[in-house]
C-alpha cells in the first residue's frame, strides 16, 4: 500500500498560480463567475495559511481595490468588471444591465473578511435595502433585480443562502444600528427554504425537485444564518436533532458516501443489465425479470456478496442517489453535516483516501474526478473538505461562511459587527 | 481594434466600451482570464448597446454572439429575452434557436431559465411548445439526469397541470426501463404521483410547509394509487435489489399514505433469511429497511432484533457506514434505557 500525503506545497503554489497569472482562455465561459473565482484563489491561499506570507500588504491591498471596484453605486456588488460600462454612462434607464448579483455580493464581503479589511467602504445601508427587493412572495430569492426592478433568475436555493449570508454578515449579531430598515421576511424564506425537503430526506433546488447536495448545502446555510441571529426563533425541524426531518436527512446526507467512483466508463443508461452488474451483482435469467409474483422473483436472486475491504479504500461523496463521487460533493455533504453537528457519522478515513490518492493532482489542485485536471472549485472544495477532517495543514473552516476560523474571527472582531454582542460560536 | 465588429458598417454608429477591470485606478484584478480577442471585442459593444438600452436587430445577433462565448453571462440573458420581446418575435423560433443551444451547453442555469420565461407567456403558449416533450427526451438522451432539465421538466408540470398527461409517465416508464437506477425519474415519478397540485403551495413532499407531524402526508389518500406504486417499487426493487431508488421511493409513498413501513416487513424480509449458520442477505437496503420497523415495534426483544440488523450492515454488508449504524445503535439503546427507567 503505497503511503497517501497531503502535498500542501503543491496546493500553495496551484493557488498562487491562479492568483498571480491569468487563468487559461477556457475559464472565458466562467467570467460572469469572477468574483467566485477569486473566492475559492484568496480562501485557498488562507486556508492553506499563507495569503500573508505569499503576498505583499501592497497586493492585498489591491485586491480589496478590486472588490470595491466592483461594488454598483446602488449597493451590493457585480459579478464581474463586464457588465461595467461606467459612472458617467450610468442612469436609472440603464443601470438593470450592471446590476448588483445576490451570490457574488456575498462572495465580495467573503473577499474582503479575509483579506482583512474592516467593510467601511462597503454600502451597508444600501445593500442591507436591496435584499428584501429580491425576496420574493413565496419566501424565495432571485439573483439580480432587472428592467423595472423585475427580479430575475430562478428562485432557487443558493440564492437564498447567498442572501442570509450577506445579511448575517451586514447586520451584525444585534443589528442595532440599523433598526429601521426593512428587513427581508425571515420566517417566509425558512417556510420556503424547508419545503425544499423531498421524500427521501435531502433537499432539491426548488420545492418538489430531485434531493441533491449542491442545493442541500444551501438550504442548511440559509437556515443557519438566520437561527445564528434569530435566537429567539426555535430552531427549524430540520435543524432539530430527532426531529423527523433532521434525522432524515442524516441518513440522505450519509448515504451519499460511496465507493462508485467512475473510474471505469460509465455504463450506457440503455444497458439494463451492465448497471445491475455495477452493483456487484450477477446479471439476472432473464426469466426472473419477467415472473410477475414477487415472491418466485426474490428466491431466484442471488444472495449478497458483500463488498470486499480493498474495494471500499476509497470512498467519496456523490451529490445525488445513484451518481458517482466527486470531489467537490465530500464538500456539500461534510458542510451540512457540520452544521448539523453530524460530521462523525461518516467514514473520513475512505473520504481522506479518496481525495488524496484518486483526485488530488500532481501540479496541485484537485479535479472533479478521477484523473481530471484541477480547477478552482474543486481544488478549494477538496481543501475545505480535508479541513473539515482536521488535516494537518489547513486551518478550521466555518461551514457556512465557508471561510476560515481565523477570518471569521476577524468579521466578529470589527467594531460595529460586534456592538452589543456577546458571540457564542454557533 | 481590428475586429468582425470594428470591421463591420452595421456597427460604425456604435462607440465600443472597452473594459475597465479597474487596474488603472490602482486595483489589482483577482481571476483574471486570458480572454479571446473576439470576446473582447464582443463584450465591449454589449456594454455599450446596453447602455444605451438598444432594442434591435443588430443587438439580438450580438447577444447570440456573446452566448456561444459564455452561455452563463447572466444580463445577456436577461437583455435577450427583453430584445425578443420588445421586437414581437416569434417566440418558436427562439425555442428553436434555444434548443440547438441547450444541446451544446449541457450544464447550464440561464439557458433554461431563458426557456421558463418564453414559455411563461401565455399569450404566446397557452399550451405547451409543440414537441416540447420530444426536445426534453432528446436532452436526457444525452444525460438522462440532467438536473436543470428535470427541474424544468417540473416547472412544465406545474405551469400547465400536467400531472395526469399520459405523456409525462410514459416518459418516466421509458427512463425507468432503460435504467432504473434514474434516481431523477423516480423523483419525477412522485411528484406526477403525490406532488401538490393546484391551489396547493409548491413542496417537495405532500404538505410541505404543514406542521411536522402532517408533513410529507396526504390530505386526501387514493388508497389505489399507493397500493399501485407500491407494487410498482417492488417490481423495480427485484430487477436490481442494491437500487436505493425505488426504496426511497417506497418510504415516501407509505409516509404520503400515512401508513406505516411495516406493511413491507414480510417483503424486506425475503431478502433477509435466517440460515443456521447467519443470514443470506440479497439487499442491504431490506436490512435497513427491517432494522426501522423493529426498531418502531414495542416488544420486548424488538429492540436487540433492530440491534442485530444494523450490526449485520456496520459488519458486513454496508462497512462504509460503520459511525452511522453505530449511531442509530446508540439511538435504540438511548430509547430503551428510557422506556425500562
Amino acid at each position: 500500500m503505497t503511503e497517501i500525503t497531503f502535498n500542501r506545497e503543491r496546493h500553495i503554489k496551484y493557488f498562487l498560480r491562479c492568483l498571480k497569472t491569468f487563468l487559461p482562455e477556457p475559464y472565458t465561459s466562467n467570467d460572469s463567475n469572477r468574483m467566485l473565482l477569486a473566492f475559492f484563489t484568496v480562501a485557498g491561499l488562507d486556508l492553506l495559511g499563507v495569503l500573508h506570507d505569499k503576498t505583499t500588504s501592497e497586493e492585498r491591498q489591491g485586491y480589496i481595490d478590486w472588490i470595491y471596484h466592483c461594488q454598483v453605486p446602488t449597493g451590493g456588488f457585480r459579478g464581474f468588471t463586464g457588465t461595467d460600462f461606467g459612472v458617467e454612462s450610468r442612469s436609472p434607464a440603464n443601470e438593470a444591465w450592471d446590476p448588483a448579483n445576490v451570490p457574488s455580493t456575498f462572495f465580495a464581503l467573503a473577499i474582503l473578511v479575509i483579506l482583512g479589511d474592516d467593510l467601511s467602504r462597503v454600502k451597508r445601508t444600501e445593500c442591507l435595502q436591496w435584499l428584501p427587493r429580491l425576496q420574493r412572495k413565496n419566501g424565495s430569492f432571485g439573483e439580480v433585480l432587472g428592467p423595472g426592478g423585475e427580479i430575475e433568475g430562478g428562485g432557487d436555493l443558493r440564492f437564498c443562502c447567498c442572501a442570509a449570508g450577506t445579511r448575517y454578515i451586514l447586520r451584525g449579531r444585534s443589528g442595532a444600528d440599523i433598526q429601521g430598515l426593512r428587513d427581508i421576511d425571515v420566517s417566509k424564506m425558512a417556510a420556503f427554504v424547508q419545503a425544499c425537503q423531498a421524500y427521501d430526506g435531502g433537499m432539491g433546488e426548488a420545492p418538489f425537485c430531485e434531493a441533491h447536495s449542491g442545493h442541500t448545502y444551501c438550504a442548511m446555510g440559509a437556515l443557519s444564518f438566520l437561527s445564528r441571529t434569530e435566537r429567539n426563533h426555535p430552531l427549524p425541524a430540520v435543524l432539530s436533532p430527532d426531529a423527523v426531518e433532521f434525522e432524515s436527512l442524516v441518513r440522505w446526507l450519509v448515504s451519499r458516501q460511496t465507493a462508485e467512483l467512475g473510474e471505469i466508463e460509465e455504463e450506457s443508461d440503455e444497458d439494463d443489465t451492465k448497471s445491475d452488474t455495477s452493483e456487484g451483482q450477477k446479471p439476472l435469467p432473464a426469466a426472473a425479470i419477467q415472473v410477475v409474483d414477487p415472491k418466485t422473483e426474490v428466491d431466484e436472486l442471488p444472495a449478497l456478496c458483500p463488498s470486499t475491504e480493498e474495494s471500499l479504500r476509497w470512498a467519496g461523496f456523490n451529490g445525488r442517489c445513484n451518481k458517482n463521487a466527486d470531489t467537490c460533493y465530500s464538500f456539500w455533504n461534510l458542510a451540512t453535516l457540520a452544521m448539523m453537528d453530524r460530521l462523525a457519522l461518516v467514514d473520513a478515513n475512505r473520504n481522506r483516501q479518496y481525495l488524496l490518492d484518486k483526485t488530488q493532482h500532481i501540479i496541485g489542485g484537485f479535479g472533479k474526478g478521477v484523473g481530471e485536471p484541477p480547477d478552482l472549485l474543486h481544488s478549494y472544495f477538496g481543501l475545505v473538505a480535508l479541513a473539515f477532517q482536521g488535516e494537518e495543514g489547513l486551518d478550521d473552516v466555518d461551514p457556512a461562511l465557508c471561510i476560515s476560523q481565523r477570518a471569521v474571527d476577524h468579521l466578529h472582531s470589527l467594531p460595529w459587527w460586534q456592538k452589543n454582542i456577546q458571540t457564542s460560536r454557533y | 481594434m481590428e475586429g468582425k465588429y470594428a470591421s463591420d458598417p452595421e456597427w460604425a454608429s456604435i462607440q465600443p466600451i472597452p473594459l475597465n477591470d479597474g487596474s488603472e485606478s490602482g486595483a489589482q484584478p483577482l481571476a483574471t482570464i486570458a480572454y479571446p480577442q473576439a470576446y473582447l471585442e464582443a463584450t465591449s459593444y454589449l456594454r455599450a448597446v446596453m447602455a444605451a438600452n438598444e432594442m434591435s436587430e443588430r443587438a439580438l445577433k450580438l447577444t447570440q454572439d456573446i452566448i456561444s462565448m459564455n452561455p452563463a453571462h447572466y444580463t445577456v440573458w436577461i437583455y435577450r429575452a427583453k430584445i425578443v420581446f420588445a421586437l414581437g418575435k416569434d417566440l418558436q423560433d427562439e425555442l428553436e434557436w434555444l434548443n440547438g443551444v441547450s444541446l451544446k451547453y449541457l450544464k447550464n442555469y440561464q439557458i433554461w431559465h431563458h426557456r421558463q420565461v418564453l414559455v411563461s407567456r401565455e399569450d404566446f403558449f397557452p399550451t405547451p411548445p409543440h414537441k416540447e416533450a420530444d426536445f426534453l427526451m432528446e436532452m436526457f438522451a444525452q444525460d438522462s439526469k440532467n438536473y436543470h432539465v428535470w427541474t424544468y421538466r417540473h416547472w412544465l408540470v406545474r405551469h400547465f397541470k400536467l400531472w395526469d398527461a399520459p405523456r409525462e409517465i410514459q416518459d418516466v416508464e421509458a427512463l425507468l426501463t432503460s435504467d432504473v437506477r434514474n434516481n431523477s425519474a423516480w423523483n419525477h415519478r412522485f411528484m406526477l404521483r403525490f406532488g401538490p397540485r393546484d391551489g396547493e403551495p409548491d413542496a417537495g413532499m405532500p404538505n410541505g410547509d404543514g406542521p411536522p407531524s402532517e408533513k410529507g402526508r396526504l390530505a386526501v389518500v387514493d388508497e389505489d394509487v399507493v397500493d399501485a406504486e407500491l407494487k410498482f417499487a417492488q417490481s423495480k426493487i427485484v430487477r436490481a435489489p442494491e437500487n436505493r431508488s425505488p426504496w426511497s421511493y417506497a418510504r415516501g409513498v407509505l409516509r404520503a399514505a400515512g401508513r406505516p413501513l411495516a406493511e413491507w416487513k414480510d417483503f424486506a424480509g425475503k431478502f433477509v433469511t435466517e440460515k443456521h449458520d447467519g443470514f443470506e442477505v440479497k439487499s442491504s437496503h431490506a436490512i435497513e429497511w427491517l432494522a426501522d420497523v423493529l426498531a418502531e415495534e414495542t416488544e420486548p426483544t424488538s429492540g436487540q432484533k433492530a440491534v442485530r440488523m444494523l450490526t449485520l450492515l456496520k459488519e458486513k454488508y454496508d462497512p462504509i457506514r460503520r459511525n452511522y449504524w453505530d449511531y442509530r445503535i446508540r439511538s435504540i439503546a438511548g430509547q430503551e434505557a428510557t422506556t425500562s427507567a
